[in-house]
């Protein structure tokens, strides 16, 4: 297990250093000058120009200028945005936590409604129920995420009043920011009115958790299928049943577990592609997270915040990679001394 | 006399010719195949096939529902947009826009991606490893928003997304062709083209391509679904296709405004995406089982 923390920090290193030096090549880039472009002070005067170029080291070699680039990100320097001119780092700190809620909330549906459905195909191979949810699979994969979200805004807010069509909660809650994460939030909070609030956001946040879970969950489903068929061939599965254990225990006491641990493998993996369609989904929801903020600043050229903005999601998404990785060792004893990173 | 004829040619179909007589039975992936030579014919032709034209609007017949709609009218048979243009002109010419375009991107990029990947095969030591590790973090980030990003360097319109899908693609073909070709340079086969003196880039050229040419094929079809919904969500985003043009997710977002009095206007391109990708996965699922069929055999 140590040697598999250490590759995984190697790894990890490598990969921070890489994403720092793609970021810092992107002030380069962009139109434009490069020190504004990190820095984002797009209205300073000549004098604090002067400062910027020297904290930055413009004047020296583009070594010692990504050196203090580092410097500047590792004490939570990001610049300022060149659209609000407030810091980067605050309003990443505001936005991200938003995007983590949604984007959590959308893979345990995923998970919780994919893998039981993979598990009830793979038991069922080759018989109409198995056909069915392959197709289902199929479509649910192909289906274009912003559609979805405009057909879902039409049937369950439009022509059903349901559930609500755009942002986080009601306004007329007041949550203190605490963590964040807004359900939280509202759990440690003292409000009078905590459950009302709590209902109104988990009724904001059901619509768009389930337009963005729909593919990854897609995934799951084909992922868990071919899982659990692979290891109901194994013998220790033929083995349980020669010793005359019903179908049943086979399958809650050995397959599902068996398989469950090579899904988790996968979890990361998933993670990218389900944070790409909450940036979409967030823009078509008017939920407050770093992926509507990111497009916004595109619109806008703030080119600060959007290298920032590629920094912080990129390297988040690489940590809850490692994290499943080591989940998955944890889980798996075979996976703990594999060679390749 | 007569000279007997006896015939005793064996015949031995290349890898990708008994992929192809395993595919031609699976009814599904035929259908998928139809549906996708249908869409290519219709962005190939559809100046030609188009009954109305796609960009010029028709001041008359503002907002015509489709025809089996009491108040439509049948020369509009899919209805008509906010500017009076011909919805079913507009989607034939987005099949070449956003069906056509992310065929030619993922000629592209499986082209530069299968030359980067099979040389980077033949190295090994501190370069191969440098090359993984970059992959990986490539590969790591969502390929919508290093194409939002790469966009975001050269500036919104059509041709930049195009280049923006190509470069985001290319790393997942290197990292296939990679390993592919990895896998198969230490069969026997090619060990015993390497015992008659043939050269790498010669066995690479005659022995290893033919072999991995289905896998390649397959990760194809993956990139051009992949393909297809990011230039169509990035059209929807406002950073592709510019408005006039009748790209299939630039439709989508004109459309929205006008979500209550015209819904076929977002129908309708949605339907459009979503025939398309379902047509290239069908394709590409049908690659996959022949394959797994193949290998079993």
């Amino acid at each position: 297990m140590l040697i598999f923390t250490l590759r995984r920090l190697n790894l990890f290193f490598f990969t921070m250093l890489l994403l720092t030096l793609l970021s810092f090549s992107l002030s380069f880039l962009f139109p434009g000058n490069a020190l504004l472009n990190v820095s984002g002070q797009i209205n300073a005067s000549p004098e604090q120009i002067l400062l910027l170029s020297e904290s930055y080291k413009t004047e020296s070699s583009i070594f010692a200028q990504y050196i203090s680039y580092l410097k500047h990100i590792l004490s939570g320097d990001l610049g300022i945005s060149m659209s609000s001119q407030t810091p980067i780092s605050v309003e990443i700190a505001d936005l991200l936590p938003a995007t983590i809620e949604l984007s959590m909330v959308a893979l345990l549906l995923a998970m919780a409604i994919g893998i039981p459905l993979g598990f009830i195909a793979a038991i069922k191979h080759n018989k109409p129920a198995d056909n069915i949810i392959l197709s289902i699979a199929m479509i649910g994969y192909s289906i274009p995420v912003f559609w979805l979200g405009l057909l879902a805004i039409l049937i369950f807010s439009i022509t059903l009043p349901w559930l609500p069509s755009a942002g986080q909660i009601s306004l007329l809650f007041e949550i203190k920011h605490v963590t964040g994460i807004q359900l939280i939030d509202i759990l440690l909070s003292d409000n009078a009115y905590k459950w009302q609030a709590f209902q109104n956001a988990s009724a904001h946040i059901i619509l768009p958790a389930c337009v963005i879970a729909v593919a990854p969950g897609t995934i799951f489903i084909r992922l868990a299928r071919s899982s659990m068929l692979e290891v109901l061939e194994t013998s220790y599965i033929r083995a349980a049943s020669a010793k005359g254990l019903t179908f049943n225990q086979i399958i809650f006491h050995h397959a599902i577990r068996n398989s469950l641990v090579k899904i988790i493998r996968h979890v990361g993996l998933q993670f990218a592609n389900l944070i790409t369609l909450a940036m979409i989904t967030e823009v078509i929801f008017s939920w407050p997270g770093i992926g509507r903020w990111l497009i916004d600043s595109i619109y806008q050229r703030d080119y600060t915040a959007i290298q920032s903005g590629l920094l912080v999601l990129s390297c988040f998404i690489f940590i809850i990679h490692i994290l499943t990785d080591f989940v998955y060792a944890a889980l798996n004893p075979m996976a703990r001394d594999n060679k390749h990173a | 006399m007569a000279r007997e004829k006896i015939y005793q040619e064996e015949e031995f179909p290349s890898p990708f010719l008994q992929l192809w007589q395993i595919f031609r039975q699976t009814p599904v992936a035929m259908v998928g195949l139809g549906c996708s030579i249908f869409l290519i014919v219709l962005a190939v032709f559809s100046p030609i096939l188009t009954p109305h034209s796609a960009i010029e609007s028709n001041l008359d017949m503002l907002l015509l529902p489709p025809s089996w709609d009491p108040s439509g009218n049948i020369t509009f048979l899919l209805g008509t947009d906010d500017l009076g243009r011909d919805m079913l002109s507009r989607l034939m010419s987005g099949a070449s826009l956003t069906f056509g375009l992310s065929f030619v991107v993922v000629v592209i990029s499986l082209v530069i991606g299968v030359l980067i990947g099979s040389l980077s095969a033949l190295t090994s030591g501190i370069k191969a490893s440098f090359l993984n590790h970059f992959l990986d973090v490539v590969l790591s980030i969502p390929s919508l928003l290093l194409a939002i990003i790469i966009v975001a360097i050269l500036g919104p319109g059509l041709s930049n997304t195009l280049w923006a899908i190509v470069m985001v693609l290319i790393p997942q073909f290197v990292h296939i062709t990679r390993n592919a070709v990895k896998e198969e340079f230490v069969k026997d086969y090619v060990l015993a083209s390497r015992l008659d003196g043939a050269s790498s880039l010669r066995i690479l050229r005659y022995s290893v391509f033919p072999n991995i040419v289905e896998k390649i094929i397959s990760q194809a079809t993956l990139a051009q679904s992949a393909a297809i919904l990011d230039i169509a969500a990035l059209g929807f985003l406002g950073l592709g296709a510019p408005i006039p043009l009748p790209e299939w997710g630039a439709m989508l977002k004109s459309g929205i405004d006008l979500f209550y009095i015209a819904p076929w206007a977002v129908y309708l391109p949605g339907l459009a995406i979503l025939f398309s990708v379902v047509a290239t996965n069908l394709v590409g699922e049908g690659i996959r089982h022949s394959l797994k069929l193949h290998k079993e055999s």
